[in-house]
């Protein structure tokens, strides 16, 4: 047990301390904090930069238009009081062309951005003419739009008789729908969410695997170019050594994943606080998932297995080769079915019920990636998580047990890379 | 403490394409320095490997320091610096030497006490470098074979097993080798080193074995393997180069049996039957300029080649003796 334990905290430091380490782990913190405030902040100065209201408007419908108009584009709270209202040049029909003539002039110089002209055609049609340096852009330009009709609603209704706070009430009514997943336990969640989610912790189980097995590839392999493998097989046995090295670099792992889980329950519990001091008050809420407590301790129970499975066989591969570019080579079958498993991942996501889903998450070696996916998208029997659970568990039981017995003998043996025949007889021999 | 420090019984092992050893057994007392002799190919790494507990033999038995081999306490009574030889190349050289002991059962603490004592004697450290601090990768080739003779012998062991020690080093640190084997005899301390060095195993072993295609050929002390070859062994040295009469003489069969040919000076077997007097005539008569002719017992270079022979490879077996 102390030598396990000696493997282990080797594999552990020494990992944990390098400089990739760091920078990989620090990463997944600034990508969740980046997905999550980022879309939001970037709206919030786009609108702020938004320069709708920096406009003048010609009003020649007699009417007060222009005025409505200029409320509508005014800036709400969230964009901050600096920017003025639209000033409203109110004028007869007739000096519409003088007036805009003029204006061009001072676009051109660059002393105002562009210039509106609502008339009598925009109360009968609902036209209008604008001009300006920022006519290109299309947000820019529905928003004007937007203003225009909420004038001609607000003018419209105050006409039918209603109050006009309680016109400006109903134009403000903003209308959002939220989409709920129903499953057989019930409704919960949102369908959108649990969809990206799994997709996420596939992506995840599939890039921890992939990078740590590859990680216990390259450890094996240098404890066998170097030789240090002569001396510690001497203190330790080969078994022992494999398991504190499947374990030290799986603990390594987690501790990136406890990082990364850590900062995205962070930043969720703290936006609001983090988008005040953006000054991003009253951003939507983010959707969440729904996972239960059940559903988290099976992906916990498939990520370890599908890591200890893929993990033995990396070490194999690593036992048996005797440089990096063999190994690059010999670790392709197993890339293969890392490959297999994740290729599938959107087909089944967006069809979780389908028989390619259900065959790839009975499968051994894509349950690990496969079933959690699938578990979090769709709601999936207990019956058919457990069975494919102990299915992972046989076969990972049985990658450790061959992998142990080709890494007893690969492990001191150097020249040429065996072939089917003689790893048979490793197999057998050790 | 066991009078015997290793016992090997009946051992043999196995593989698909050849046998790498067959029925061995010797005996290592305590406190001997022991050498494991046999050209590459005969059976020592595996028999090393096998003491070690590394490979199980296929047959027979193997008690070290007085306990089975399979108990893995007794293992880390052993030290075992193997042919091959590395370190992990990107650790701080204080960091693998703790690793190491620590696999033997040494705490942090003893460990940075012995490491701190082992790097000032092998003169790894000075007021001005500390190579301890080192990445191993910074240090040079000479170096790291110190820091790999600490790692071996970190722990303190009873028993340590070198594996073709000298391939490799430098003349400053086989010297230094030489010279710790010296020191661990003083202390009591059992050593095991093979070879097919055997100027150094000469020097420096109280015992040996020698063997070859994966059998034992012979073992006993230096002396006793010496004397056992017996007294037909006349040390010559000329002076100047042989002429061509002499050279056949030396070559006569009735006369000669093996002549090791170091140009100026040989070692010559004589023929049964032959007599050392005999070939000094000859000699004379030829015209030698003898500067030396003495009765002499055989080395064990000598003794190495009468017995294995330049066959003492079996074709087709290669890298780990």
């Amino acid at each position: 047990m102390g030598k396990l334990w000696t493997v282990i905290r080797r594999e552990y430091v020494e990992r944990v301390r390098s400089k990739w380490f760091v920078i990989v782990t620090l990463f997944g913190p600034l990508f969740f904090g980046s997905i999550m405030v980022l879309p939001g902040y970037l709206s919030v100065r786009a609108m702020r930069e938004a320069r709708v209201a920096n406009i003048r408007i010609i009003d020649a419908t007699g009417a007060g238009l222009g005025a409505r108009v200029a409320r509508r584009l005014a800036p709400t709270p969230l964009q901050g009081e600096a920017q003025a209202m639209a000033a409203v040049d109110t004028v007869a029909p007739a000096d519409v062309t003088a007036t805009e003539a003029a204006l061009l002039d001072e676009i051109q110089a660059r002393t105002l951005v562009g210039v509106l002209t609502v008339d009598a055609a925009t109360l009968q049609a609902g036209t209008a003419r604008y001009m300006g340096r920022n006519a290109g852009s299309v947000g820019e330009v529905q928003a004007i739009e937007s203003a225009i009709k909420q004038a001609l609603l607000g003018s419209g209704m105050e006409a039918a008789g209603i109050a006009t706070e309680q016109a400006d009430a109903l134009l403000r009514l903003r209308v959002r729908v939220s989409a709920e997943r129903v499953t057989d336990e019930g409704k919960g969640g949102s369908g959108l969410a649990n969809t990206i989610f799994g997709f996420g912790v596939a992506f995840l189980l599939y890039f921890s695997i992939v990078f740590y097995g590859q990680a216990i590839l390259r450890g094996v392999l240098e404890e066998k170019t170097t030789r240090v493998a002569e001396v510690i097989v001497a203190s330790v046995k080969p078994d022992i050594l494999l398991a504190g090295k499947v374990i030290g670099v799986g603990s390594v792992g987690l501790t990136q994943q406890i990082v990364w889980l850590a900062s995205g329950i962070g930043f969720y519990t703290q936006r609001s606080r983090i988008f005040s001091l953006l000054g991003m008050e009253g951003m939507p809420p983010i959707p969440m998932p729904s996972i239960e407590a059940p559903v988290l301790a099976a992906l916990v129970l498939f990520f370890l297995l599908g890591y200890t499975l893929y993990a033995s066989l990396f070490a194999a591969v690593g036992a048996m080769v005797g440089s990096q570019e063999e190994a690059q080579q010999a670790a392709q079958p197993v890339i293969m079915l890392l490959v297999f498993s994740i290729i599938f991942a959107q087909p089944v996501l967006t069809n979780p019920t389908s028989r390619l889903a259900e065959a790839m998450s009975w499968i051994p070696f894509s349950a690990p990636i496969i079933m959690p996916m699938r578990m979090t998208a769709t709601p999936v029997s207990w019956t058919e998580i457990t069975l494919s659970l102990l299915g992972v568990a046989l076969a990972s039981a049985a990658c450790v047990w061959l992998a142990a017995r080709i890494y007893r003998v690969g492990l001191l043996m150097y020249g040429k890379r065996p072939g089917l025949g003689e790893l048979l007889r490793w197999i057998r021999q050790a | 403490m066991s009078e015997t420090a290793l016992e090997i019984r009946g051992v043999a092992k196995r593989y698909a394409a050849h046998v790498a050893v067959r029925d061995l057994s010797l005996t290592v007392p305590t406190g001997a320095v022991y050498g494991l002799l046999g050209p590459n190919g005969a059976g020592k790494t595996t028999t090393i490997r096998m003491i070690l507990n590394i490979i199980a033999p296929d047959e027979g038995t193997i008690r070290v320091l007085g306990r089975p081999n399979t108990e893995t306490a007794v293992l880390d009574r052993l030290g075992y610096l193997p042919e091959e030889r590395g370190l992990y190349k990107t650790m701080v050289v204080r960091d693998v030497l703790r690793f190491l002991g620590a696999l033997k059962g040494v705490g942090t603490h003893e460990a940075d006490r012995r490491i701190d004592e082992w790097l000032d004697r092998l003169s790894l450290r000075s007021e001005s470098k500390d190579w301890g601090k080192a990445k191993v990768e910074e240090l040079s080739r000479g170096m790291q074979q110190k820091v790999q003779f600490i790692g071996t012998l970190l722990h303190d062991p009873e028993l340590v097993i070198l594996d073709e020690p000298f391939s490799g080093l430098d003349p400053i640190n086989a010297q230094a080798l030489k010279d710790t084997v010296v020191d661990l005899k003083r202390r009591g301390r059992t050593v095991i080193f093979s070879t097919h060095l055997m100027d150094n195993a000469e020097r420096l072993c109280d015992a040996v074995c020698i063997i070859a295609r994966g059998e034992k050929v012979l073992d006993g002390t230096v002396a006793g393997v010496k004397a056992a070859a017996g007294d037909r062994t006349v040390a010559l040295a000329l002076d100047g180069s042989a002429d061509p009469a002499v050279m056949t003489i030396l070559h006569d069969p009735t006369l000669v049996t093996r002549l090791d040919d170091r140009s100026r000076s040989f070692e010559v077997t004589l023929a049964d039957g032959a007599d050392a007097q005999t070939l000094l005539t000859r000699l004379v008569g030829a015209g030698a300029r003898i500067q030396r002719f003495e009765r002499v017992q055989p080395s064990l270079h000598q003794i190495f080649l009468d017995r294995v022979g330049a066959t003492g490879v079996e074709p087709g077996m290669s890298g780990h003796g």
